[in-house]
């Protein structure tokens, strides 16, 4: 049938993830954009910070609806760019409180998101692999 | 938004939850998004437009509500239950309702934050 094997990035489980992602897109964009738009010159540092990861949030969405052996990759290192992110976001907030106070999307490790940023890109991680995975064995 | 329209507040609330909870039980049952959750989602859409148009109404008599970051909350429900939609309608497995019942939480949590910050 010549079906696109990368596909399954978006079906099954990849559905939700992608709408967790497409949510995350969406939310991370409108905070962004106000936050941006509105008092910038307040909190330059985090605003740019909530910027960058709408940014990544509507790349990894893109890459997964997609869904082809380019996407996957790019798909992989916005994963993995979130992930860092987060962590060093998260943990610079804990440590310099002064200059993260103003919240970013990122900020003490996404606890305004339920801490979904931190757990999001280990399951995106997970499910890259595990389709990469079951392509390989079809090969 | 409470005081004003505590009416639609409430079936906002409960319409959101109950896309959440539907959706839950769908993916849980192993059921694909079948007809009735889809109409049900579209629903939910006419709800939110609904409170679109109240808002933008009782808007100028409300001064200390801070407008983009309430109506930026409202209309990226409102783009993001379509959105939604689409999504689980092209899904055959138990995924598609799952998608639904995550839209629906993340209503819910944007309806508290709009209650918020209505004043």
């Amino acid at each position: 049938m010549g079906v696109n094997p990368y596909s399954a990035m978006h079906s099954g489980p990849g559905r939700g993830l992608a709408a967790v992602y497409g949510i995350f897109a969406l939310a991370a964009s409108a905070r962004a954009g106000v936050q941006i738009i509105r008092d910038f010159s307040e909190a330059p540092l985090a605003y740019s910070l909530s910027g960058v990861a709408a940014a990544v949030y509507i790349l990894a969405t893109v890459c997964l609806v997609v869904g082809n052996r380019v996407t996957h990759r790019i798909a992989l290192l916005s994963c993995v760019f979130e992930f860092a992110g987060v962590v060093v976001v998260g943990t610079l907030s804990l440590m310099l409180p002064d200059v993260f106070r103003v919240h970013s999307v990122w900020s003490l490790y996404g606890i305004d998101y339920g801490f979904f940023p931190l757990i999001l890109p280990v399951i995106g991680l997970l499910w890259l692999r595990h389709v990469e995975r079951r392509i390989r064995q079809a090969a | 938004m409470l005081r004003v329209i505590p009416f639609l507040t409430v079936v906002l609330f409960a319409a959101s939850g109950l896309l959440f909870l539907w959706g839950l039980v769908q993916a849980i049952r192993n059921r694909p998004a079948g007809k009735p959750i889809l109409i049900y989602t579209g629903v939910l859409e006419v709800l939110l437009l609904i409170q679109l148009i109240v808002s933008a109404v009782l808007f100028p008599t409300h001064p200390g509500t801070d407008g983009v970051l309430f109506f930026g909350y409202l209309l990226t429900a409102i783009v993001m239950i379509p959105l939604a939609w689409f999504w689980a309608f092209a899904e055959l497995s138990r995924w598609g309702p799952a998608v639904l019942a995550a839209a629906g939480i993340t209503v819910v949590v944007m309806i508290e934050r709009m209650v918020q910050l209505w004043v």
